[in-house]
């Protein structure tokens, strides 16, 4: 039966299992500015990734699972890597092979630019890499809507709205 | 953070539950609240059935990801395929797409509007027709001009450098009530300054008695032989567990789940308008981002976004407009990676993100695939692949003029460009249509509205051909591209169209 709700929504933070967690770690490096290593952002931005890929649907999830494994069991196939796997390549070796694969035109390159772009997006969404590049937003908009209330507080309350 | 009266969480069901009303509207977007609203105003039992959350505006933060994960459906991330594929992004949550969306308010152009009366042979749906439910939506939304003082720099140096080209600039006109310029509009608006769904409609139709359930998916309409009767559909758990069932028995469903939802949902509810063309004619606005790197700090995160268009080459199917992307979304579309990418985005601050919108010619489909859910496919005609790399070059030039010392353009495998001399020359060669990296957040047309069965999915008013009581009510119903946001064109049709059924009530008993 429906009941009064106490609360609103809880946000979207239901986490998915990283898949090939090696493989996208390694990925990560690769494809993240080298400062992913540091302090432990590797694991705050594999959390991320975890929170964004409980957000998508099932097939996309498994798409992006399947992208992984392709690039990992893929480098097996690239012939500098003498039959090893993703995981196991030196850096050099790892980052011609990433270059190699983001630079094909095929729809199969299309899903691991995705890849790419989803792992990057998830870097950039940690506090202290924005901090880093001067995006601090918080801040900023507690001051802009301060100055909101300020100068237009009485027509915001008359409009009905308390402007929180 | 408490629910308002009428509202109902997932968490205030706890078993299956069987409900009675006058109107089922599917849907709390731009088109659902205000149908919601009208028919509530107007003293029918409604109730409304969201998929998303209730996320108040109290919640929201300027975490991307978070917003991403919590107010739009699939992380935001959703991709019409076709070569090339376009990325886009639909709303899920109480107000739908209104609550991310950048909040531009534009009526219906003329020409368009004068082409779906003479084309679809829409009745009453000429300019002086719509301008009392324009004129109503702008008071209702305070739709306006920005306050000045929260006008972004990159906004700033876009307009100066087309009005030194001696383009025509306009200011962007938005559902806000004193903006406070936070930048925040895709990730929803911290202060309730925009006028969304969220903060009015919705409210609005609270107020009027109507009951709202969100976390509800609706799987199925339910018919009988007079017409629509209801529909069928489930409580979402967190994870997108199935919870309880929902049956809601009504005479009057409205669906307006956007221009993939709304097509996916009558089709696997059987539904197969005699036209074939249900699912089919969607058009996507496609956009393209060009991003330029400044010598002096922009900071295009503080102060609004796309605070104002150039309207110059609307006649050839193009609007620009600078739009500042958060760094996620920016890193996300950036051709680099590594070292590389890390350089890009430490000028975070010294960049300006622009763009064209295309008026499209070419259509997709939705096609409605047990066990994947809708998928979408879209081609992009070789005339609106020209027309993307026009506009790309157009807002080249502009950002050139404003200042910008190189510029990175959205096509795959393209150089930086570093003077407009190098541009001109890139440009001279034929751009490979695959190349081509685009978005899309307006989606429009695959319940298209016509006069004539054999035309439209939805007749003149929104009703679905061959079910009486049943009706689209979002931007499904355009019988082409607008060429303009499109939010404004849909309150407007939903206004138009539930005042239609109310003149009507008696016939469908509510």
């Amino acid at each position: 039966m429906a009941g009064p709700s106490s609360a609103p929504t809880p946000p979207g933070e239901a986490a998915a299992e990283v898949p090939s967690r090696p493989a996208a770690r390694r990925f990560a490096e690769i494809v993240c500015p080298p400062e992913v290593r540091a302090d432990g952002r590797d694991e705050r931005l594999l959390r991320e990734f975890g929170l964004m890929l409980g957000s998508l649907p099932p097939a996309a999830r498994k798409a992006l699972a399947m992208a992984l494994a392709a690039v990992d069991q893929g480098a097996r196939l690239y012939p500098p890597s003498r039959g090893r796997r993703f995981t196991r390549l030196d850096e050099q070796t790892a980052t011609a092979y990433v270059r190699a694969l983001l630079a094909r035109p095929d729809p199969a390159a299309e899903l691991v630019r995705r890849l790419k772009s989803v792992l990057v997006m998830c870097y950039y969404e940690l506090p202290e890499v924005q901090r880093e590049i001067g995006y601090d937003p918080e801040p900023y908009i507690a001051a802009v809507s301060r100055r909101r209330l300020e100068r237009h507080g009485l027509e915001i309350r008359a409009a009905g709205h308390d402007g929180s | 953070m408490t629910v308002p009266d009428g509202l109902t969480t997932r968490d205030g069901v706890d078993g299956d539950l069987v409900l009675e009303c006058g109107a089922v509207v599917v849907g709390s977007g731009a088109g659902g609240a205000t149908v919601a609203a009208e028919l509530a105003e107007a003293g029918v039992d409604v109730i409304v059935l969201e998929e998303g959350g209730y996320h108040p505006t109290e919640s929201f933060t300027a975490g991307t990801g978070a917003a991403l994960r919590t107010l739009y459906r699939d992380g935001g991330g959703g991709m019409a395929i076709g070569r090339p594929s376009v990325l886009y992004a639909e709303g899920r949550c109480v107000g739908g797409s209104t609550v991310v969306n950048g909040g531009m308010s534009w009526r219906t152009p003329a020409r368009v509007l004068q082409r779906w009366a003479e084309r679809d042979g829409l009745p009453g749906i000429g300019e002086r027709d719509l301008d009392p439910y324009f004129a109503a939506i702008e008071s209702r939304l305070s739709v306006s001009e920005q306050d000045p003082e929260t006008i972004g720099r990159d906004s700033e140096l876009f307009r100066d450098a087309a009005r030194a080209r001696g383009w025509a600039v306009v200011p962007n006109r938005r559902n806000q009530l004193h903006c406070a310029g936070t930048s925040n509009c895709s990730s929803g608006c911290p202060t309730g300054a925009k006028q969304s769904m969220l903060v009015t409609s919705v409210p609005r139709a609270l107020a009027a008695g109507a009951r709202l359930f969100a976390d509800v998916r609706v799987d199925r309409v339910i018919r009988n032989r007079a017409g629509a009767a209801g529909v069928t559909g489930h409580v979402v758990r967190p994870g997108g567990r199935r919870g309880p069932a929902l049956t809601v028995r009504a005479r009057a469903v409205i669906v307006a789940g956007g221009a993939i939802q709304t097509p996916a949902l009558l089709a696997r509810s059987g539904l197969r308008p005699a036209c074939g063309q249900l699912g089919r004619n969607l058009s996507v606005h496609p956009n393209a981002v060009v991003t330029a790197f400044f010598d002096e700090e922009v900071t295009g995160w503080q102060g609004v976004h796309q605070a104002f268009q150039v309207r110059e080459f609307t006649g050839e199917g193009l609007l620009l407009t600078a739009t500042n992307l958060t760094p996620s979304m920016l890193a996300g579309i950036l051709p680099a990676y590594g070292a590389e990418l890390g350089a890009l985005m430490a000028d975070y601050n010294r960049i300006v993100t622009a763009g064209p919108l295309v008026s499209d010619t070419g259509t997709g489909r939705i096609r409605y695939l047990p066990g994947l859910g809708p998928q979408v496919f879209y081609q992009l005609t070789e005339r609106d692949a020209a027309r993307v790399v026009r506009g790309v070059e157009l807002t080249a030039q502009a950002l050139f003029t404003a200042g910008a010392r190189r510029v990175l353009l959205p096509f795959e495998g393209a150089p930086v460009v570093r003077d407009p001399g190098e541009l001109g020359r890139l440009l001279a060669r034929p751009v490979p249509r695959r190349a081509l990296q685009l978005f899309s957040i307006h989606l429009m047309g695959t319940a298209r509205m016509s006069a004539d069965p054999r035309r439209g999915v939805t007749g003149s008013f929104g009703e679905f051909h061959g079910v009486p009581g049943l009706f689209v009510a979002d931007a499904s119903l355009f019988p082409g591209p607008i060429g303009i946001n499109p939010m404004e064109t849909v309150i407007a049709l939903a206004m138009r169209n539930a005042r239609r059924l109310l003149d009507r009530r008696a016939s469908y008993g509510i």
